[in-house]
């Protein structure tokens, strides 16, 4: 009789009897992979560029090979799992209560004591503000030397979207608008806004090089997108543009972003750079949450 | 806004995880009950997302000679809310649920292939959001964009590129042919888990009949979307390549995609279906408080009709003109899938027959589909007779019986499946006071749609047109099913504001609420990530009665 | 009670479940034949149907070699999973280089009669229905081989690279389920196509 009603309950029993006292059961499950994630989005990608552009398919065609490769490496030669702590006293009640995984003491972090880090969405606002007005400054210098005017360069922003603007002369680019000063000061500052948040949360992934990606290379980058954009979508604004002011004006804009990101964050002090990629990055604050995946023959 | 995301570095106590902690974890997991969850969200949305879709329909067709949508929008809606609905809703919900409950049904800890199982959740979803970017990416990526618009079985030769223009068709055929990989992908995972995975002591006859009917639907996902698959591989080479295989003009045949697309078409509607009895096999017994009638017979009648109705599809085709040996055949064999679906309904009222019934939401759910299911099985024998289908074959009475059966049987157990399976899933009870206010809320709307969508359907109303003249006498007709189409939106809102509320405020509910008795109750709600600390052990059919009973176990009955 | 008594023995009892990558491997094949099905019936369908030239009588001739070849190589990838079961790493890596060679020739076999019938008939997928549903029923299938042939070499890899070792002799042999699957389809589009087409 007492078989029949045994369902975990006895079952349980007899398997934790090895452990003791403890109750703690060691479970294999599956370790998480980003793996099946890429190989379908680089599979719509490969089959999306039919109908859009053919580098869409060349993006997805690399995204699924890597994730192939992933995938098979997290498979072979031997399945990866992590491991599970259940509390199989709970088990022991009514199959099983209110369960989950034990907290395991987290090696890493423990060499770095009680340090707190704060990404703040404030920090990157404040620095894409600054930057926006460091930027502004120049685009506004460039608008006197040229043109003589105040106006001109806060037109031509917003010219961006009145695209019967691009046709205007200087001379109406170079007058007071109220239209356009809204226009362009919107459009300035929710870009400005938006790399901002940008530089705040991306800029701690690589301290060292910072400055010079921030600074430098993000805006070398942003005036090609910029400039070939707007060569096939606006080429009468495009031909407006002095390139080289250009670039001057979102290096001032970099510049600035960094070093007020820097001053929020502190993510250039030696202590800093001295964390693993992944906690630089943000993405494991808790070290104790991550098992340790171990490889185990299944 | 300010400082949202905190990230501490300390060995002392776990500290708070960070937004993109979960992201990462939702984006990473491999676990079924996760994929479940994502499954169920993701179709959740397109089912509101296809639901605004229907409501702008019957806007429009709430008046004679309405301009409110003009008919190329018109044709792109009841395209899109078609496909949707098939494609992005109902697969991936039944398929959500399967995922869900299946393991925990037969003592495992994940699926067969948890890897797979991600890849084909995440497959089906960037299918479906390719779909919908063809609104803004229809005619090519720098022209401006339209939806598909050939109608959700996209009858040959309107797919030609000489009628379909653009890309707009194409977004159509690649979407469902990515989402029929995540499909089989799913299919041969579930059948693999309850093949490999059951725990020791559940044998195929103790396996619960919700498995039983996940392996029926899976067979049927094999050879439903094979043809599929294959039909938008021929449809692509006609498009991309210049092929002739729907190409009339080149002697190629529009009839063959009809024959292609519906050998597909009418095994998904029990795809579609068995999920919807798997919930009811399950959710009846526990509220009738008796274990189910005939549990042979049902998994009998479940395999009968995983065969049989792969030979019905051109009951979809009598208007085309099939002759004498066709029309009878096809005629004969869809009157003999309606045998072990007979079975299925006597076997439930037998179930109910003399137990103590409890009138919680999921049974009033599964008694409204119940209802509404044998409606819909009439009116399905009715239309499967040549002669009369030739007379309202393409009407609205068509879309009337069809949308009783979606609706009002499967939708129907959907939502029975939620009420009884979200405290299992989130811990927390659903309201039922909320829950009865959408029941009868929801069936008042239905019926008021749904039985009026009949009269039109007689009276000669054909489906798909964008709008109709005042002198047809169909304008009152039209005007009631679109107060019962909101009368359901609002049902559906009271849905989704009952689960959000109840995330945060519902009852407790503990391992077993409802004094189950399958495995998914023996672990706690939500079950943990391993799902159960020791692998179970079985008996019986009814494990948990026989914990519950251990005087009388159900194994001296079986 | 005597129910009892067997149920209690039949939980003493080895708990014996069926093997996952079989199961596995047999649903797979059931889709596919689904799809391999429906391209047959596109083939028999039109058959005959072509409005205008080349007809299969005219330019097809039977590939012999290649299909010899193919048929050859499901005995081939069996004795390399029997090998490697027995620990003979060697040898099965030997096998397994055959079937891939073989495999190889056959698709090399299809790659010549593609361009004999591209270039000297005129023959492509556009031409007549008969163009198109040949050009799309053997690619079907080559394709399919093609991805066998793959999964085959990174298994030869793995092996020359002395990362194989008996416990891998079973998801080998899931692998040769899929290629005897390929011979199998080869054996119905032959027939097809060759002999009641031509």
């Amino acid at each position: 009789m007492q078989e029949h009603a045994s369902l975990p309950r006895d079952a349980a029993k007899n398997a934790a009897a090895p452990h003791g006292e403890t109750g703690i059961e060691s479970i294999h499950l599956p370790s998480p992979t980003v793996w099946p994630m890429v190989l379908a989005l680089g599979v719509t990608l490969l089959v999306a560029g039919l109908i859009t552009n053919a580098a869409i398919s060349l993006l997805g065609a690399v995204f699924a090979v890597a994730a192939s490769v992933g995938w098979f490496r997290n498979v072979l030669p031997h399945e990866r799992h992590e491991e599970v702590h259940a509390p199989v006293s709970a088990a022991e009640r009514a199959a099983a209560v209110a369960a989950s995984a034990g907290p395991r003491p987290a090696p890493a972090a423990a060499a770095h004591g009680q340090r707190r880090l704060t990404y703040s969405f404030l920090s990157g606002i404040e620095a894409g503000a600054a930057g926006g007005a460091a930027m502004a400054l120049v685009a506004t210098a460039f608008g006197m030397v040229r043109f003589h005017s105040l106006w001109y360069a806060i037109n031509l922003m917003a010219a961006s979207s009145f695209l019967s603007w691009s046709n205007a002369s200087d001379a109406f680019l170079s007058g007071f608008h109220l239209q356009g000063l809204l226009a362009g000061l919107l459009i300035h500052m929710l870009i400005s806004v938006l790399v901002g948040l940008l530089y705040a949360a991306t800029m701690p992934i690589f301290p060292r090089l910072s400055l010079v990606a921030g600074g430098i290379l993000g805006p070398l980058v942003w005036t090609g997108l910029a400039f070939s954009l707007t060569k096939s979508v606006a080429p009468l604004l495009g031909a407006r543009v002095d390139w080289l002011w250009f670039i001057v004006s979102q290096i001032a804009f970099g510049l600035t972003a960094v070093w007020i990101v820097n001053l929020r964050i502190r993510f250039l002090s030696a202590e800093f750079q001295s964390l693993p990629f992944d906690q630089r990055a943000g993405l494991h604050s808790n070290e104790a949450q991550r098992s340790a995946a171990s490889e185990v023959r299944q | 806004m300010n400082s949202t995301g905190t990230a501490v570095l300390a060995s002392a106590q776990p500290p708070r995880k960070l937004w993109l902690d979960h992201v990462q974890e939702w984006l990473t997991t491999v676990d079924h009950k996760r994929i479940g969850l994502m499954y169920i969200g993701y179709a959740l949305i397109f089912l509101v997302v296809a639901g605004v879709e229907a409501l702008l329909m019957r806007i429009q067709l709430s008046a004679p000679d309405n301009h409110f949508l003009s008919p190329e929008v018109f044709n792109c809606m009841f395209t899109m809310h078609g496909t949707t609905m098939v494609f992005f809703v109902g697969m991936p919900i039944l398929f959500g649920f399967g995922n869900y409950l299946v393991p925990l049904m037969i003592g495992a800890r994940d699926m067969a292939f948890p890897r797979l199982n991600a890849f084909s959740f995440w497959i089906s979803a960037f299918g479906g959001l390719l779909l919908y970017f063809s609104f803004l990416g229809g005619s090519g990526l720098y022209g401006a964009g339209s939806a598909p618009d050939v109608g959700w079985f996209a009858y040959a030769p309107l797919t030609a590129k000489l009628f379909s223009p653009g890309h707009s068709t194409d977004y159509w055929t690649l979407s469902i042919l990515l989402s029929g990989i995540g499909s089989v992908g799913t299919a041969l995972n579930l059948i693999v888990t309850i093949f490999t995975m059951r725990c020791k002591g559940m044998t195929m006859t103790r396996l619960p009949l919700l498995c039983w009917l996940y392996v029926v639907t899976s067979w049927l996902t094999f050879l439903a979307l094979g043809p599929l698959t294959a039909a938008q591989i021929m449809l692509c080479l006609d498009r991309f390549a210049g092929s002739h295989f729907f190409d009339v003009q080149a002697g190629g045949s529009a009839v063959l995609w009809m024959h292609f697309f519906w050998i597909f078409g009418h095994p998904e509607v029990y795809i579609l279906v068995l999920p919807a009895f798997a919930f009811a096999n399950e959710i009846i017994p526990v509220f009738s408080r008796k274990p189910i009638f005939g549990y042979p017979a049902m998994v009998a009648a479940s395999v009968l009709i995983g065969f049989i109705s792969l030979g019905v599809w051109a009951h979809h085709m009598f208007t085309v003109g099939l002759g004498p040996e066709g029309n009878a055949f096809f005629t004969l064999a869809t009157m003999i899938v309606s045998v072990p679906t007979g079975i299925k309904i006597f076997n439930w009222l037998a179930t109910i027959w003399g137990g103590k019934i409890r009138f919680a939401t999921p049974m009033l759910f599964s008694i409204g589909f119940l209802f509404q299911f044998l409606i819909a099985g009439l009116t399905g024998i009715m239309l499967s007779v040549a002669p009369f289908d030739w007379q309202l074959g393409n009407s609205y009475f068509v879309v009337a019986h069809f949308h009783y059966v979606l609706v009002g049987a499967i939708l129907y157990m959907i939502f029975a499946a939620f009420y009884y399976w979200y405290p299992k899933m989130f811990g927390r009870m659903l309201s039922e006071k909320l829950g009865k206010w959408h029941f009868w809320l929801f069936t008042f709307g239905f019926h008021l749609t749904f039985d009026t969508m009949h009269i039109p359907g007689l009276l000669g109303m054909p489906r798909r047109v964008f709008t109709y003249p005042a002198d047809r006498g169909w304008a009152m007709l039209n005007q009631i099913e679109t107060v019962g189409g909101f009368i359901q939106a609002i049902a559906l809102l009271l849905f989704v504001w009952n689960m959000i509320q109840s995330y945060r405020t519902g009852k407790e509910a503990g391992p077993d609420p409802w004094d189950a008795w399958t495995l998914e109750w023996a672990t706690s709600s939500p079950p943990p990530h391993y799902n159960f600390a020791v692998d179970p052990v079985v008996h019986s059919r009814r494990p948990l009665w026989d914990r519950k009973h251990p005087e009388s176990p159900d194994t001296h009955y079986e | 009670m005597s129910t009892q008594a067997v149920a209690l023995k039949a939980s003493t009892e080895e708990w014996r479940l069926p093997d996952k990558g079989k199961v596995g491997i047999a649903c797979l094949i059931v889709a596919e034949s689904a799809i391999f099905i429906i391209f047959v019936l596109a083939y028999v369908f039109y058959m005959g149907k072509s409005l205008s030239g080349p007809t299969p009588a005219q330019v097809l001739s039977v590939p012999i070699v290649g299909t010899i070849c193919l048929l050859s190589s499901s005995l081939t990838v069996h004795f390399a999973v029997v090998s490697l079961e027995k620990n003979r790493i060697a040898l099965s890596n030997a096998w397994l280089a055959l079937t891939i060679l073989l495999g190889g020739i056959f698709l090399g076999g299809t790659a010549i009669e593609w361009r004999k019938l591209i270039v000297d008939d005129g023959l492509t997928i556009r031409t007549n229905l008969f163009g198109t549903t040949y050009y799309s029923l053997v690619g079907l299938h080559a394709s399919h081989v093609v991805v066998g042939l793959i999964l085959l070499i990174s298994v030869l890899l793995f092996g020359l690279a002395g990362k194989l070792d008996q416990s891998h002799a079973r998801r080998l042999d899931v692998l040769s389920y899929y290629w005897h699957f390929v011979d199998a389809v080869w054996v119905v589009v032959f027939t097809v196509v060759y002999i009641l087409g031509r």
